[in-house]
């Protein structure tokens, strides 16, 4: 049999190894006399070389001797804390003072964090306020109808004004949890320049909140390094996968509101 | 428990110059990338248990460094950080190719690597350069094998054509189905 009509990616299967045996055979035969599948499968072969060649410099390039002991550092304290205790949260190696990009998301753990609310029981949004840490969150902070709008309807990367209580939610991430449980990852700022770092998953009909620290500060609108490690934490705990793309997300809000 | 600590350790110290080329490749910039790797090793460390032996350690750090990225370039965004990391220069300069004489109109490869769409960049990466597979690579990016065909398939084309890989143009008119 005689196919002229391979696709692009059926060649750039072949070419990345990818390909079934049969199907392979079939295009080496073809290539003995199709000059022009030749061609076209070479720009496959060919990038894939020179992508390689084009990234190999900084594979050889020497590792920065600061990144080098950072991450040793890291490795020892996990490697004690572990023998120790189990602690699981630990300090960043603080970088050099001139690194301004640093002191934003790479701080250490700071004293900044005015509280930590990370519970897998989590408490209910919309119930009128019974967290369980009392005391800790004001029930307002985060159980709003204008918060759960803003859950179905504020895309990743994208802000808005709460309605009420003066607040600014700002939507980070949208993903899947462990259980495949559908959660955001937010940010609401309060005028006292509080800024509340949060999770929420949905379960049943109901936004569930289950994980939130309180960052205070000078921050301006920006929750401090500090508290996104400690998310950083949460997350990998709860295994959550990787961020919806803009599309993905988009369907899936709008298929929560057409659950109203 | 403290093996997992352990033996996720040792990989990493000998995986580190893999991973800051994935950051470098991902945000553009260095001492970005710097940051990254090291808040990723502090991730995998958090986690070193979740890491099945057998699988491959590369995809497992990839994918959380990956992770680790998208969420600084929202937080950034929303604060409104203007940044330069728009600029991967330093994907282009890390070759030297830069400073090469005879520079027509043609860009060097890793020149074109780095202005490829962040999502064709980063498959490519993670297959032609990091040798992952499909499978792999759709694990890492949390995306269906098909969208990684589709765009592996879009930036090789686009990468042949900026770096003038493509063998001839005249028969890549023949080609059918190709330019969406």
């Amino acid at each position: 049999m005689t196919r002229t009509d391979f696709s692009d990616e059926i060649l750039m299967r072949f070419a990345d190894g990818e390909l079934d045996a049969e199907i392979s055979a079939e295009i080496e035969r073809e290539m003995e006399t199709d000059d022009a599948l030749v061609a076209r499968l070479a720009l496959f072969i060919e990038t894939r070389h020179a992508a390689k060649i084009a990234m190999q410099p900084l594979l050889e390039e020497p590792l920065p001797a600061e990144l080098t002991a950072a991450v040793e550092r890291v490795i020892a304290a996990k490697t004690s804390a572990q023998n120790e205790s189990g602690a699981s949260v630990l300090p960043f190696a603080r970088r050099a003072a001139n690194d301004r990009r640093a002191s934003r998301w790479l701080a250490p753990v700071a004293a900044s964090l005015a509280a930590v609310i990370a519970g897998f029981g989590g408490y209910w949004l919309g119930r009128g306020g019974q967290p369980t840490a009392e005391g800790v969150l004001p029930p307002t902070a985060l159980s709003s109808p204008a918060l759960e709008e803003a859950l179905e309807t504020v895309v990743s990367g994208e802000e808005r004004q709460l309605s009420g209580p003066n607040q600014r939610f700002r939507a980070i991430a949208t993903f899947r949890d462990n259980d495949q449980a559908l959660c955001r990852e937010f940010e609401v700022d309060s005028p006292d320049r509080s800024t509340v770092v949060s999770v929420a998953c949905r379960a049943g009909a109901e936004w569930r909140v289950t994980f939130a620290v309180v960052a205070r500060g000078d921050s301006g609108g920006y929750a401090p390094a500090s508290s996104t490690e400690t998310l950083d934490a949460y997350l990998t705990a709860i295994n959550a996968g990787a961020p919806l793309e803009a599309e993905e997300e988009a369907k899936v809000l709008g298929g929560l509101r057409e659950q109203k | 428990m403290s093996n997992a600590v352990k033996d996720v350790g040792e990989r990493l110290t000998a995986f580190l110059p893999n991973l800051r080329r994935f950051a470098i490749s991902l945000c553009g910039a260095r001492d970005v990338a710097d940051d990254l790797v090291q808040a990723a090793c502090e991730r995998a460390l958090a986690s070193a248990e979740r890491f099945e032996p057998g699988t491959r350690f590369d995809a497992w750090m990839f994918r959380i460094l990956r992770n680790l990225w998208i969420d600084q370039v929202r937080r950034q965004k929303t604060a409104g950080v203007q940044d330069d990391i728009s600029e991967r220069h330093d994907l282009a300069g890390a070759s030297g190719e830069r400073e090469a004489e005879a520079r027509l109109t043609l860009k060097t490869v890793a020149e074109a690597i780095g202005d490829l769409p962040d999502e064709q960049r980063e498959v490519l990466l993670l297959v032609c350069v990091e040798e992952l597979s499909y499978r792999e690579a759709a694990d890492v990016l949390d995306i269906p094998i098909g969208t990684v065909m589709s765009r592996l398939a879009r930036a090789r084309k686009a990468l042949g054509e900026a770096a003038g890989i493509t063998t001839t143009t005249a028969r890549s008119r023949v080609m059918k189905g190709v330019n969406e």
